[in-house]
């Protein structure tokens, strides 16, 4: 005997473990609405790199070969003529990112291991000794012209006597949470807060539109994702095993390295990814930090509006289509990944 | 200190350790002294500061106070990876990134030993527990029991003078922890390394210990030879901890040296006047007899087959009160039966300290 | 024996070299910096050459932007306050006084109130500049922007954002497919969104040019209409970071127990109710900690509004950090960084704040 077929309304499942039609046909109207407008501003933009100069300022065409004669004009301008600016910005924003995202990550990472398992107990005290010294130095130099030698040589020394004399019998003690929290609230921080200082402090060691100084601040202003991130993560595994490679014999730097980093590896690249996503896109540091030698692709792009010209709108969307691939073949490489990691980290809140 | 002497046993001497977290006393004074070469039992119930007394040895956590020897030497405040040391932990800690011969070397790859031999090292140490063939195999593929024998396996390969082990058995069926169990206590004596051993069941610390430490609320209770511990207990917790089914007890009073309570008359010479006492007797040391013939009359509750003998389950004032019987007996349809008792294996505890009082008659 | 000696060290103090690099960096990649900022915004700095000199003018800098003449470019103007306003800012100031008289009859504690008060000042504080700009009338200052940036982006984005998620998170064909092209925004550079919007947003010759000549809008210039061009910006926002909020939240309705919500189907709950009794509580801390990062990045908005409008018609759509950046650029470093002291001041409040009432609470209901 089989089955009697069911007749069930539109709003009622047609079968165990399905989906009411009614809310499959919302559903799918919701999610192919919501492509569109994802995709509509990709496909706008893929289209305008192939336009004609003529083909943009007319007014709009939508369809290749129909509306309009596609042209390779502005990638042969990107690739032939200008290749020069075009390959210097394409590497240095792959140098800048890679090693910043590198640098951030094994910083990062090191520092959440070390705050997921071994405690620590700074006094607050010594601390505002050493921020309140750091103001004065910063004053002492900045407005009364103290050479900066002698400044933080005093500082140093003033430091080191105040925390032994006096750091002994006044303590507040902080604990992990605190220093977690203090290096995650780093975020907060916008980058024009400290972008000012940081310009003036590479312009002092001549290092102004070079890649170490952009690759130095993209590594702090990110070192806080990669801590939160990796913090959770780190706490989700088992302490046996480190306690039993402990009595083995391994060093706190055998564990990472054979145990933790293998066994994070799906947070690590999804960090990564958020990482690289980030360098890769930032724009204002980079454009406070680089004149010339150091630019990086966002720069790049916004070297297309070019003034009396107008704006190169075909170049321009060339540009951001190659500044898109790799990201997404990354994305695509490491999609595996992503979901279990972000879960671990995102999922305890 | 490091390698000259490695893998002769070595004693472990436990002087006045204390352990706080935080507010939290865990560990109350405990001082043992372990020799070489000797199996012992840390035996308690859940939540008594086994594990943390473990650890404490290895220095996984440090000691608030008191001092640890290992052989001569003064590990109090060294490092776990200088005391030479290895431990099997309850969840095994197998690292499931790496495939079991991976694992089992994972101690010598740490002290850098060259590959050659630690591969012949790793045979070696997998034979040894069956394993020759899992070798490739990731911890993910393997059954419990199996499992358990890598950890083993990494444990053995290094040739510790001292050998720690966390409840391992806890996690495996019946009848694999009865095999583990013999193979365990055929490689200690084997291999003659000093063991200490946690886990809150007795069959397993009667069976393995040379002597066994019995633990409550981080207090020591007693220290012997499973024998002396079983037969004789040092205070009520102890008796009623060991022994399966437990001791059975009845609580009051001695007068005239005998033990009276409602109902219940029993002589006991020498026994010292006291309100306030508990009877104890083990569930073998007593029979069930016709109503009115034994020591005492209780109701009866139960009576379970449980293949080699008959547990009878009776009822006192409240108290239950279990008999072993050959697994012939039948109790039929009796309401009311009587307890005959061995005289010569009766225990006295003060109700109020728990510990053991000794009459002539109970010694 | 000596080697022995080091490495026996090194093992003790690992721990702390492993967080060192970090807290170093930091120190001096951000807390230097901040400093230095601070004292910055207490002097005019002029860049002479290769270096530059500085002159103390202790509250100067911050004076002018909250009183003096870069007062409406901050705050805005409020020179009379309408009754609508007026009204607004009185129920607003009895509201949270009540809040406070209600935590404080509830459980007091010395730093709790503390917290509450300064959440309290904060709150008071903005919405009288609501009542006296906007609900009157008023042009309101870039300060205003960014909250309008920040709130408004924020809550389309976690609306639209929390439902995308909560509808893939079913399984049915295709759902891989939606969740790539979801997640594609987040992967352009923000001032390449900015240029994309611009194109997409072009009266004449972008490719809704035909809708808005249909509507009679042809004309329509929306860069020069404050609204049109916020409202312009905080779509283009929300383009870009909704995959954000979609992806985090993603995972977190997929990591609520089937069994949960399999029990309270044979409980006899509809679909609506094993939202809101199951899986909504499940992911609500995490809603909570992905929305407190959306809130903290909104506040830095700058390359949108820089690309699309450079801020314009006049300062309508220019967001506190471009206000110093443009001080910047014009070389006013003093001004710069005060605005940026501003940004940073009310950005902490309002994140701790947010973090204290919504974050914390939650766990400390838990336990
Ligand atoms: N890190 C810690 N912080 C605070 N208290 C702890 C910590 N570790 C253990 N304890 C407490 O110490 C006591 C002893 O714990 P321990 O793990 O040693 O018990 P155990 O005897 O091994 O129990 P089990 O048989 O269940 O494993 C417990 O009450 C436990 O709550
Ligand atoms: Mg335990």
């Amino acid at each position: 005997m089989t089955k009697p077929a069911a007749r069930r309304s539109l709003f009622e499942p047609p079968d165990i473990g399905q989906m009411a039609t009614a809310t499959k046909i919302v559903l799918y109207t919701v999610l192919l609405a919501w492509s569109a407008f994802v995709l509509f501003p990709i496909y706008w933009l893929i289209i305008t790199s192939f336009k004609t100069i003529a083909a943009v300022n007319q007014g709009p065409y939508f369809l290749p070969w129909i509306d309009f004669e596609p042209s390779l004009h502005a990638w042969k301008e990107l690739f032939v003529n200008d290749y020069r600016d075009t390959f210097r910005a394409y590497f240095n924003s792959i140098v800048i990112s890679l090693s910043a995202t590198a640098l951030a990550i094994l910083v990062g990472s090191m520092a959440a291991y070390a705050l997921s398992r071994v405690k620590f107990a700074p006094n607050l005290i010594t601390i505002l000794y050493f921020v309140g010294l750091l103001a004065l130095t910063g004053v002492a130099v900045g407005i009364y012209d103290v050479d900066w030698r002698v400044a933080a040589a005093t500082a140093i020394a003033l430091f080191f006597f105040l925390a032994r004399a006096i750091g002994r019998l006044y303590q507040l003690r902080l604990q992990n949470g605190d220093i977690l929290f203090w290096i995650i609230s780093q975020r907060i921080l916008a980058p024009i807060v400290v972008v000012v200082p940081i310009y003036m402090m590479f312009q002092s060691v001549r290092l102004l539109d070079t890649h170490l100084a952009i690759i130095l601040t993209y590594t702090v202003i990110n070192l806080p994702v990669v801590v939160w991130l990796m913090y959770d993560f780190f706490n989700s595994i088992p302490r046996d095993l480190e306690e039993s490679a402990q009595l083995d014999g391994a060093t706190m730097i055998g564990i990472f390295r054979e145990i933790i980093l293998p066994l994070s590896r799906a947070g690590l690249a999804a960090t990564t990814l958020l990482v690289v996503i980030l360098c890769w896109n930032e724009y204002l540091l980079a454009l406070f930090l680089s004149t010339n030698k150091a630019q990086t692709m966002p720069i790049l792009v916004a070297a297309m509006n070019a003034g009396e010209r107008g704006i190169l709108w075909w170049t321009m969307s060339a540009v951001i289509m190659i500044m898109i691939i790799p990201v997404v073949i990354m994305a695509i490489l490491l999609q595996k990944y992503i979901a279990k990691g972000i879960l671990v980290g995102a999922v305890k809140g | 200190m490091k390698n000259k002497d490695k893998g002769t046993a070595k004693s472990i001497s436990i002087r006045s350790m204390n352990k706080f977290f935080q507010a939290v006393h865990v560990l109350k004074d405990l001082s043992l002294e372990v020799q070489a070469g000797e199996f012992l039992v840390l035996l308690g119930p859940s939540g008594c500061g086994k594990s943390t007394a473990l650890r404490l040895i290895a220095g996984l956590e440090s000691i608030s106070s008191g001092e640890l020897f290992i052989g001569e030497t003064n590990v109090t405040n060294v490092l776990p990876k200088y005391r030479d040391i290895a431990m099997v932990f309850q969840s095994y800690a197998l690292y499931p990134h790496k495939t079991v011969a991976e694992n089992i070397g994972f101690p010598l790859k740490m002290a850098k030993t060259p590959k050659a031999d630690i591969d012949t090292a790793v045979l070696a140490a997998a034979q040894q527990v069956e394993l020759g063939d899992y070798l490739e195999r990731f911890p993910g593929q393997l059954s419990g029991g199996q499992r358990q024998r890598v950890a083993l396996a990494r444990a053995i390969i290094r040739r510790p003078s001292v050998f720690l082990m966390d409840e391992p058995l806890s996690n495996l069926d019946a009848k694999l922890r009865g095999n583990m169990r013999a193979e365990l206590k055929y490689m200690q004596s084997k291999l003659g390394v000093t063991m200490i051993y946690v886990t809150h069941d007795q069959i397993e610390a009667m069976t393995l210990a040379h002597r066994v430490a019995v633990l409550k609320d981080g207090t020591l209770q007693q220290l012997g030879t499973p024998k002396e511990v079983y037969s004789n207990p040092a205070n009520l917790f102890v008796a009623g901890f060991m022994g399966s089914p437990p001791m059975n007890f009845i609580s009051g009073a001695i007068d005239n040296e005998s033990f009276t309570t409602k109902g219940v008359k029993l002589p006991l010479p020498g026994a010292p006047k006291s309100n306030q006492v508990t009877l104890g007797f083990r569930p073998e040391d007593c029979r069930i007899v016709k109503a009115g013939s034994g020591a005492m009359d209780a109701e009866v509750y139960t009576a379970e087959l449980t293949g080699d003998q008959v547990l009878v389950t009776l009822q006192l004032h409240g108290s239950q009160i279990v008999s072993r019987m050959p697994k012939e007996f039948e109790i039929g349809d009796t309401q009311i039966a009587g307890i005959e008792v061995d005289a010569r294996h009766l225990y006295l505890f003060d109700s109020e300290s728990g510990l053991r009082i000794t009459a002539d008659s109970t010694r | 024996m000596q080697t022995s000696r080091v490495s026996e060290w090194l093992d003790r103090h690992m721990g702390r070299l492993f967080l060192m690099p970090a807290v170093v960096l930091i120190l001096v990649f951000s807390i230097f910096p901040l400093v230095a900022s601070l004292i910055i915004a207490f002097a005019r700095i002029r860049l002479t050459g290769g270096g530059f000199s500085v002159r103390f003018v202790g509250l100067r800098n911050f004076e002018k932007q909250f009183f003096g003449s870069e007062q409406f470019h901050l705050l805005g103007t409020f020179t009379d306050i309408s009754v609508i306003g007026l009204l607004f800012g009185l129920l607003a100031t009895l509201g949270l006084i009540w809040w406070m008289v209600l935590y404080v009859r509830a459980h007091f504690s010395v730093v709790g109130f503390l917290g509450r008060m300064i959440t309290f000042l904060m709150a008071l504080g903005l919405a009288w500049l609501f009542s006296a700009t906007l609900l009157s009338g008023n042009l309101f200052g870039t300060l205003g922007t960014t909250l309008f940036y920040v709130f408004v982006g924020c809550g389309i984005q976690f609306l639209i954002g929390t439902a995308l998620a909560y509808a893939c998170s079913f399984q049915f064909r295709g759902t891989t497919s939606f969740r790539v092209i979801f997640f594609v925004p987040m992967m352009i550079t923000p001032i390449g969104v900015g240029y994309i919007f611009r194109m997409m947003a072009d009266t004449t010759k972008g490719p809704f040019s035909g809708v808005w000549q249909w509507v009679g809008l042809g004309e329509f210039a929306w860069a020069s209409d404050p609204w049109a061009a916020r409202i312009f910006i905080v779509v283009a926002d929300s383009w870009q970071w909704i995959p954000f909020v979609f992806i985090m939240l993603l995972a977190a309705f997929e990591s609520v127990p089937r069994d949960f919500t399999e029990a309270a189907e044979l409980d006899g709950a509809n679909a609506w109710q094993k939202f809101t009794e199951i899986t909504w509580p499940h992911v609500l801390p995490v809603a909570a900690t992905v929305m407190l990062i959306r809130v903290i990045e909104a506040f830095k908005i700058v390359d949108l509004p820089n690309i699309m409008t450079s801020g314009g018609p006049g300062i309508a759509t220019e967001s506190v950090s471009l206000q110093s950046y443009f001080a910047w650029r014009s070389l006013d470093l003093g001004q710069a960084s005060a605005i940026a002291y501003v940004l940073l001041f009310v950005t902490v409040i309002i994140c701790v704040s947010f973090f204290n009432l919504v974050v914390l609470a939650r766990v400390r209901k838990a336990s």
